[in-house]
C-alpha cells in the first residue's frame, strides 16, 4: 500500500537557504554550504521528497534564474522526487521549473487563477500541481489565507475548500504561519475543521515540526499523507534519520530505504 | 561487451534532467535527443514522461518518433518507458480518449477506481512485487519505488512479464515484453534502488 511521506523543504532567497519563523527569514548558508556541511546527499536518503521554494515577494527573472541554478547544483546527485515553487504566475514559469528537475510545482500566490491550474494540468497533468496554502488565524481565531510571502489573499480558509474542486491539482499543502519555525508542533486542529466532502487527494501538513515526535504525531493522523519540515537545524543531520526510525517503530507505513544496494 | 550508449527522448515530457543525471551518476554515455535521427548509434532508448497522455502522444507524433521507436525495438534494441512514457507503450488511455499510444503492448489505461476511497493520484512510494527477472537482479522484492500517476493498466497480453503493485487493487507497475520495458514508477526518483534498476536495464544486451 502507498507509503506516507516525510518531506524536507528548503527556503531560498538571494543565493542563500533560510530558516523561517512565522515567515521571518534568517539567512543560513549557500548551496555549497548545504552540500558540504550537511552532507545533503546522504541526508536525502531519509526523506521521501524534497521541496525547494523561492521565497521572495514578486521575484524577478534573475531571481528565478539564480534559484534554478542552485537547485540544479543541489539535485545533481540526489535521486528523489522534487517539487519547485515560488513566483509562478504563468505557464512559462511553471514550465521553467518542470524543465529544471521539478516533478511537481507548488502554487501559492496563483492558487486562485483557475485557468492557470487548468493550463498547467493540460500539459503536465493534475498530479504535478501542489496547492500550497499559507494560513494564519485572525483576532477572531478564523483561519485566513495568505500568499506572496505573507499577503492576505482570502478571508476564510474553509470557504476556499468548499470551492477547491473548481481547480486542477494533485495535492494540498497546508502551511501554518503561526506554527512556522516555532518547533511547537504541527497544527492538527485545522484538519478537524476541514469540510467532510473534500475530494480524496493527498493532504500534507507543514509548519511547526521541531522534533521527530511531531513528525510521528502528524503522520499518525489518518487524514495526513505527509509531513513537511523546513527546519534546517533541527532536522538536517540526524533529525530526519531519527524521525524515520521513530515513525517505523510507531508502525507508520513509511518506505524502507535501508536495503543495501550495490551499484 | 557490446557498445552501450543511451538516448533520452526529449519531446517536452519534463524531468529529463533527473534521468540524465542518473545516467551521469552511472557513468553511461548519454545523449538527449530532440529528433529521431541516427538512432543506430544507441543501444538503449529511454522514453520519459511527465504530462498528460494526449499531449505527449501528440508531441511524439509531431516529431515522427513512433515509427522510429518501432524500428529501433524491431532491431532488438532496448527501450524503457517511464511513467507516462510507459503508458505510451500501450494502446490508449482514458485520460485522452482521442489519442493513440505506440501500441507496442496491448492494453488500455483507466483512472484508478474512486470507490476504493483512496486519494487519486496515486502518489508517493509504494512496493513493487517484482518478477525477479534479469532487470530486477540485486533488488529485494517489494522494494519501494516512487509513483505519481492517476491512470493504471490491469490487463495486457500473454507475452508480457509483469510486476505488480497494490493500491486498492492490483495494477501493473512494471512490464517487460522481450526488449521493451515499461516502468509506471520513476526509477530516477527512487533512491539507490531505482538507480540499480536503471543500471540493470543498461546491462541488458540483446
Amino acid at each position: 500500500m502507498i507509503k506516507k511521506r516525510i518531506i524536507f523543504a528548503l527556503l531560498y532567497q538571494d543565493g542563500y537557504f533560510h530558516l523561517s519563523r512565522n515567515f521571518k527569514l534568517q539567512k543560513v548558508g549557500d548551496v555549497n554550504w548545504l552540500i558540504n556541511n550537511f552532507r545533503f546527499g546522504s541526508t536525502s536518503n531519509y526523506i521521501d521528497e524534497l521541496i525547494c521554494l523561492l521565497v521572495k515577494k514578486e521575484p524577478t527573472i534573475e531571481d528565478k534564474k539564480a534559484f534554478i541554478k542552485d537547485v540544479n547544483k543541489l539535485r545533481e546527485k540526489i535521486f528523489i522526487p522534487i517539487t519547485l515553487g515560488g513566483g509562478i504566475r504563468n505557464l512559462k514559469d511553471a514550465s521553467d521549473y518542470f524543465n529544471n528537475g521539478a516533478d511537481k510545482i507548488s502554487l501559492n500566490t496563483s492558487i486562485f487563477q483557475k485557468n492557470l491550474t487548468r493550463e498547467i494540468s493540460n500539459i503536465y497533468g493534475e498530479q504535478s500541481i501542489s496547492i500550497m496554502i499559507d494560513y494564519l488565524k485572525n483576532e477572531n481565531l478564523e483561519e485566513q489565507i495568505f500568499s506572496n510571502c505573507g499577503t492576505k489573499l482570502e478571508n476564510n480558509l474553509f470557504k476556499f475548500f468548499n470551492r477547491i474542486n473548481e481547480f486542477n491539482y494533485g495535492e494540498i499543502i497546508l502551511n501554518s504561519i503561526e506554527q512556522d519555525g516555532t518547533g511547537n508542533g504541527l497544527d492538527l486542529n485545522v484538519i478537524k475543521k476541514m469540510p467532510k466532502n473534500l475530494k480524496k487527494k493527498p493532504f500534507l501538513l507543514m509548519g511547526g515540526a521541531g522534533k521527530p515526535e511531531h513528525i510521528v504525531e502528524g503522520l499518525k493522523n489518518n487524514f495526513v499523507s505527509g509531513v513537511i519540515t523546513a527546519n534546517l537545524f533541527n532536522f538536517l543531520g540526524e533529525g530526519l534519520e531519527e524521525s524515520r526510525k521513530m515513525s517505523i517503530l510507531n508502525k507508520i507505513n513509511l518506505a524502507d530505504f535501508s536495503a543495501k544496494i550495490i551499484l | 561487451m557490446k557498445f552501450k550508449r543511451v538516448g533520452i527522448i526529449d519531446y517536452g515530457a519534463g524531468n529529463l534532467g533527473s534521468i540524465y543525471n542518473s545516467m551521469q551518476y552511472l557513468n553511461i554515455e548519454t545523449k538527449v535527443l530532440n529528433t529521431p535521427s541516427n538512432l543506430d548509434q544507441f543501444s538503449h532508448l529511454i522514453l520519459p514522461g511527465v504530462g498528460s497522455f494526449g499531449k505527449l502522444a501528440e508531441n511524439l507524433s509531431r516529431k515522427n518518433w513512433p515509427q522510429n521507436i518501432k524500428d529501433f525495438v524491431r532491431k532488438g534494441k532496448n527501450l524503457l518507458g517511464i511513467c507516462v512514457g510507459m503508458q505510451l507503450l500501450f494502446e490508449s488511455s482514458e485520460e485522452s480518449k482521442n489519442s493513440k499510444g505506440l501500441s507496442l503492448i496491448k492494453g488500455n489505461f483507466k483512472l484508478f477506481d474512486a470507490s476504493f476511497n483512496l486519494p487519486i493520484p496515486h502518489m508517493g512510494f509504494n512496493e513493487v512485487d517484482h518478477s525477479n527477472t534479469e532487470i530486477w537482479k540485486g533488488i529485494k522484492n517489494k522494494s519501494p519505488f516512487y509513483f505519481i500517476h492517476s491512470f493504471k493498466v490491469k490487463n495486457t497480453e500473454d507475452k508480457t512479464i509483469l510486476s505488480k503493485t497494490f493500491y486498492g487493487e492490483e495494477f501493473i507497475s512494471f512490464v517487460e515484453k522481450e526488449n521493451i520495458f515499461g516502468s509506471q514508477f520513476h526509477p530516477e526518483k527512487s533512491h539507490l534502488v531505482g538507480l540499480k534498476l536503471l543500471k540493470n536495464f543498461l546491462e541488458i544486451n540483446n
